[in-house]
This record gives structure tokens, C-alpha cells and sequence, in this order.
């Protein structure tokens, strides 16, 4: 058969190009969705950052005022500097809450609880690479019994809902006698947050070439100084994944650090925050504030980090 | 000084035994090529002379030290890969650099090493460029530089040519054959490329299996293979090989296939006395014919050509045997096309005779 048949003597001109109109049409789908998609992601941070600095008058008003329309400081001030009286059954109605101004009786916590936070999310973080980085490079690149069964028992553990290790883990941390210690929080996380970094770390390091391996280590390195030497300068974007989310998972539990914290010795700052609803009367817009706190540690990192985390999430993911 | 000696040596990778029972003296200064096809056990081999791999049985020395367990970075070997395995986030004078660094020599003398490495092999105007910049030829020379300026005692080599083009290949065939000669130590080559073991080896080892088939001079393994697969494996194009029988005949014992017929030299002859009768694969080698004018049945083979295959120099040309294809090469005196008659005068004393049964040579071994 030759192709000089009828069909494709004429030659056609409709696929030779792309009409421009139909281009036009589509980058400007992709635009109007992505545009959609950002306001439904990026609004709630919008109100919240707006509704912070507004009085607790105007965030009630409708419709709701998305810039303030006499912003106010107020809701920062009553974090970082004014010190406030413990608000009973009886001072309850000195300040009218719809009048503003009116700040929970934890809210000098927020800025201890935030040092918890922060002290906790760096410890997981360290401690995270110092198991996890060795673990993943020994079942990636050593031939051991049981290294198969070892990368699946690891990754099985995080099929079980936190839930249900709150009991068994709240027994382990009473008898270590670290209840209300923030020792009790960096353990817990870092039986949540290893798994995930070896089984990143695992799909990373296997996607080497063995021969690497084999070469550093004819080149002089013990095991340890090639993991040190060549496998971790080649695995920067996977660390920062894995280290933004031991972090992130540190900076926001809420479950456990609500199990075994009491006072401000070790409680964190979601477990604050979330007690601002709990007093006698809420002030919403101070509560805003304290989520704008909140989340500028996680917003820094990740500016910081950003050129890393999107190749750092998806490398090893195609293999393994 | 490195001599290396395996001692009943076998490796399984869970139950496939991937080196069986090896035993084998590796000279100091010598060129050893490790020879065979992929999965036999060649690269096994290499990587436990380099503490890669560890041992199932037996034992490897150093001269008359026991390594068995000694890691990598204590023995005194280099290594170059068949992919380079040349460090992506180094540029070239790290990369062959590393080595020393690691063994704590002081910069001054890194520095006079790999630039001494780097104009020996023609790279010194790339030193500043990763790995990422460089063409594959470069690679290589990079990952020989790596190797040599650590001044090894013993000098491993997988395939490393193996990803290089043709003309580049050879080339690089004769510059390491000068290193060899330059650098005065032991050199164990791995590769399933026979033009490579034969031209660069001082002994070959041609593997199959994780079993060892014959050890020789590039010469001994070539012109005296002592089983069928050592004499199918060596050769371009490969040996011709027919299978018939030992007969008894006027002229002592001749091999008997339907209407071919070839006679043997007397010494022969008697070496295959006690097998008359035998099934066996009698082998010609390509470049073991004459061509000539007219046939004698038991000198020579004549036939018809099938195809010819010029190939510059020479010519390849094809006629079937009994059924049997076979090629042969001649030169360009003549030339020959499809449906020609041809005789050709066979090399008597370059016959190779295999038992059909246990593919031992009946000649040699």
C-alpha cells in the first residue's frame, strides 16, 4: 500500500496551524479558573489577615468590610504589650465585648505557647534528620534481611488514625513522667513525622545510581561519609521537603499536645488559640490576630525555601 | 605490590549463586580481563576484589592478607564504572580530587596530582565544569583521572568503555593499555566485548555462569578454546560449527557429517583415536580457509555463496554446509557474489573438535 492514495493527495490546510482564536479562548479559560481557584484558596487568609485589624464592631458589620475601614492595632497591641486582668464571673460585663477591646484571660500565653511551638518544631525537624537521613540511606543503598518488610512496616504506621495511639501514648509518656513536658510533644511527633521522612528520603536515595555509592565509597568514604559527602548535597530539595513537614506537622497539632499538655510549661499554640473560644465571651477579631501570628513562622519558611519545595515534593515520586 | 588470590571463593544473591567456587591468582602488574556475557559473574567478581560485595565462601587475599571483610575505602583499589558514577554536584578537579581529599592528603599536593592527571589525559582546560557539561568521552576521561591520581595498587575497570562511540572506543582501548604500561600496577578489566579482552588483556578469564570456563593468554583462549562455549564466544564473525561424528576411515579418523567429510592431521588424528564413534562439533574459524581452484572432499568445503558480505578490507561470504550456514572471510582477490561456486582449502591444523556431550574440547584441555 502506498500512501499517494486519494485520501492524502490534497493536502489539507486545517491542521497546519493553530487557529490564534481558539488559542486566545483557551489561555483565557486557564486564566479565569486559576483565578478561581486562588480566590477560594487565598480568601479566608485575606479575612483573616483584614478581619485582625479590625474592632470586633466591624467584623460583625454587613456586608463585611474586606479592607478595614478604621483599622486598628488594637488586637496586636493586646498581644505583644498590654498585660490584662484575669476576667471572672464577676468582671465578666466590665467591658462590653460588642465595643472591642475585649481580650481573653489566656491571651498572655500566646506568645510562651508560640516559643513551645517553635522549640518543639525545631527539635522534631533535627531530630527527624538525624534518624530519618541514616535510616533511609541504609535501606536504600545497603542489601540487608528484612530491608524490604522494614520500608512497609514503617509506612504501615501511618495507616493507624492518631486517634487511636492517644491511649497507648498517653500511658508511655505518664510512666516516662513527662506529662506537661514539652519532651512528651517532640516524642509523639516524631513517631508521626519519621515515618513519611524515610519513605520520602527512601524513594530520593534509591533513585541514585548504586554506582555513585560504590564510587564515593572506593574513593575513601566510610558509609557514613558518603551519605555526609555525596548522597546529602544531592538530596537538598528532598530534605527541605521533609523538614517543612515535620515542621508544619509540629507547628499545628492539635490532638496530642491537647492530651498531654496542661499549663503554659508546655502547651502549644494551637491548644492557645483554640482556648480563646473557650472564656467567658469571644472576641473574634482578637483570635484573628493571634491566627496572623500564627502563621508567619510556616509563611517565612516557605518564602525561604520556595525554589525547593516543589521539585523537593515531587522527586523519587515517579519511582518507588 | 598486589597480588590477589581467591580461594574457593562463592557468592549467592539469595539462593542464585552468582560466582561458583572461583579460584584464581591475579599477578601483580598484571592486565587481567574478566571476559563473558551479562550475568555471568564478571562484575561480581570485580566488586568483591573491591569490597562491594561481600563474600558467601571462601576467601580473597592481598598478597597474604585475608580481606574478606576489610571495607572498601581501606583497600588500596580504584575503580572506574561503566556510567562514570562521576559526582554531579562536584566539578572535575573535585571529582578527581576526592579521592585524596578524603585520605587527607594536603592541598598543595591534590593540587600538583590532578593537574599532573588532568594533562596526562587532556582535560586540564575543563577542571571548573560538572559533570553535566562534558561529553561522554570526557566523562570517561574524568572517572580515569579520578582513579588514577590515587596511585592504586590495583586498578578496577567495568566496561568503561561500553558507552563510548565506536571510534572513541578504540582509541581509549590503546590509552589504557599505555596507562597500564605507565602506571606499573595491577589491572582488572571487566567486559563482554572480546575485540577489548583480546587486545588489551595480559590473561583473559572468560566466565559463564559465575563459573570460570577457561583462563589464558588472549592467544591460549583464542587458538585453544577448551569447551564450545569459550570457542563460540571469542570470534568475529563467530566459529563455524557443525555437528557430526567420528568415523573411522583409510585416513585415520574423520569427522562425518551426511556428505561432508573432513580429514585430520595425523597428530590429531591420534588424539581422537579413543573417540571414534563419538558425537562431537567440529569448529572452523572464519579465517582458517584458502580459497582455491578445484575441491577435494576431506580437505576442503565447496558449496555455493549464499551472500557476501564485503567489508572493505575483506569479505564475508555465507554457503550453507549440510544444512548448516556458515561464513567465512576472505580476502579481495576475487570477487564473489550470490550463486557463485566456490572451494575453499581448510587450515587443518586450526580445527577445533568439541565432545557434543559435555562441550569439552577433544584437542585441548
Amino acid at each position: 500500500m502506498t500512501l499517494q492514495s486519494t485520501k492524502f493527495s490534497v493536502p489539507s490546510e486545517k491542521w497546519k496551524y493553530k487557529s490564534k482564536r481558539s488559542e486566545r479562548t483557551r489561555s483565557a479559560v486557564i486564566f479565569i479558573a486559576s483565578i478561581f481557584l486562588l480566590i477560594y484558596v487565598l480568601a479566608p487568609v485575606g479575612w483573616l489577615l483584614s478581619s485582625s485589624f479590625q474592632s470586633e464592631a466591624e467584623i460583625v458589620s454587613v456586608p463585611p468590610h474586606w479592607l478595614p475601614h478604621e483599622p486598628t492595632m488594637e488586637n496586636f497591641n493586646a498581644i505583644f504589650f498590654q498585660e490584662f486582668e484575669e476576667v471572672t464571673y464577676e468582671t465578666r460585663r466590665k467591658v462590653d465585648p460588642a465595643a472591642g477591646g475585649y481580650i481573653p484571660s489566656t491571651a498572655k500565653d500566646l506568645l510562651p505557647s508560640m516559643w513551645n511551638s517553635f522549640i518543639i518544631s525545631v527539635a522534631v525537624v533535627i531530630l527527624n534528620l538525624v534518624v530519618g537521613v541514616p535510616a533511609a540511606y541504609a535501606m536504600a543503598k545497603i542489601r540487608f534481611w528484612g530491608r524490604q518488610a522494614s520500608v512497609y512496616t514503617i509506612l504501615t504506621t501511618r495507616v493507624i488514625p492518631d486517634i487511636a495511639l492517644v491511649v497507648p501514648f498517653f500511658l508511655v509518656i505518664k510512666n516516662l513522667g513527662l506529662l506537661d513536658h514539652v519532651m512528651s510533644l517532640i516524642i509523639t511527633y516524631l513517631a508521626i513525622t519519621v515515618p513519611f521522612t524515610v519513605f520520602i528520603l527512601v524513594s530520593y536515595f534509591e533513585s541514585l545510581p548504586d554506582e555513585l555509592d560504590k564510587a564515593a565509597r572506593v574513593d575513601g568514604c566510610s558509609r557514613l561519609q558518603t551519605l555526609i559527602q555525596v548522597f546529602l548535597p544531592l538530596a537538598r530539595p528532598s530534605l527541605v521537603a521533609v523538614m517543612l513537614f515535620a515542621f508544619l506537622t509540629s507547628w499545628n497539632e492539635f490532638l496530642l499536645a491537647l492530651m498531654f499538655t496542661q499549663t503554659i510549661a508546655s502547651q502549644t499554640l494551637p491548644i492557645i488559640v483554640a482556648s480563646f473560644t473557650s472564656d467567658f465571651t469571644i472576641s473574634f477579631s482578637f483570635i484573628n490576630a493571634a491566627g496572623v501570628v500564627a502563621i508567619i513562622p510556616p509563611v517565612i519558611l516557605a518564602l525561604f525555601f520556595e525554589r525547593y519545595i516543589v521539585s523537593g515534593l515531587t522527586a523519587g515520586a515517579v519511582k518507588g | 605490590m598486589a597480588r590477589i588470590l581467591f580461594d574457593n571463593v562463592t557468592k549467592y544473591y539469595a539462593s542464585v549463586k552468582a560466582v561458583d567456587n572461583l579460584n584464581l591468582e591475579i599477578k601483580d602488574k598484571e592486565f587481567l580481563v574478566l571476559l563473558g556475557p551479562s550475568g555471568c559473574g564478571k562484575t561480581t567478581t570485580l566488586n568483591m576484589i573491591a569490597g562491594l560485595e561481600e563474600l558467601s565462601k571462601g576467601d580473597i587475599y592481598f598478597d597474604q592478607q585475608i580481606v574478606n571483610f576489610m571495607p572498601p575505602h581501606i583497600r588500596d583499589v580504584a575503580m572506574v564504572f561503566q556510567s562514570y558514577a562521576l559526582y554531579p554536584h562536584k566539578n572535575v578537579f573535585e571529582n578527581i580530587g576526592f579521592g585524596l581529599k578524603m585520605r587527607k592528603y594536603d592541598t598543595a599536593e591534590i593540587d600538583r596530582r590532578v593537574r599532573d592527571a588532568a594533562e596526562r589525559l587532556h582535560i586540564e582546560h575543563l577542571l571548573d565544569r560538572l559533570p553535566s557539561q562534558l561529553s561522554g568521552g570526557q566523562r570517561q576521561r574524568v572517572a580515569l583521572g579520578r582513579a588514577m591520581v590515587r596511585q592504586p595498587s590495583v586498578f578496577l575497570m567495568d566496561e568503561p568503555l561500553s558507552n563510548l562511540d565506536a571510534a572513541l572506543r578504540i582509541s581509549m582501548r590503546a590509552e589504557i593499555k599505555q596507562l597500564h604500561h605507565s602506571m606499573q600496577t595491577t589491572f582488572v578489566y571487566v567486559t563482554h566485548d572480546q575485540a577489548e579482552a583480546l587486545t588489551l588483556a595480559d590473561r583473559i578469564v572468560v566466565m559463564k555462569d559465575g563459573v570460570v570456563q577457561q583462563i589464558g593468554s588472549p592467544d591460549e583462549i583464542y587458538e585453544r578454546p577448551e569447551n564450545l562455549f569459550v570457542g563460540s564466544f571469542l570470534g568475529n564473525p563467530p566459529i563455524n560449527l557443525l555437528v557430526g561424528e567420528l568415523v573411522s576411515d583409510n585416513a585415520g579418523v574423520i569427522f562425518q557429517k551426511g556428505r561432508f567429510k573432513m580429514e585430520f592431521q595425523e597428530e590429531i588424528s591420534t588424539k581422537l583415536q579413543p573417540h571414534i564413534g563419538k558425537s562431537v562439533t567440529l569448529g572452523i574459524r572464519p579465517e582458517d580457509v584458502n580459497e582455491q581452484g578445484a575441491a577435494v572432499p576431506g580437505l576442503s568445503v565447496s558449496g555455493t555463496v549464499n551472500t557476501v558480505l564485503p567489508m572493505g578490507s575483506e569479505q564475508y561470504v555465507s554457503m550453507t554446509i549440510e544444512g548448516t550456514e556458515a561464513f567465512f572471510r576472505l580476502g579481495k582477490e576475487h570477487k564473489h557474489k550470490g550463486g557463485d561456486n566456490i572451494s575453499l582449502d581448510i587450515n587443518r591444523n586450526r580445527l577445533h573438535v568439541f565432545d557434543q556431550e559435555t562441550e569439552r574440547s577433544l584437542l585441548w584441555g
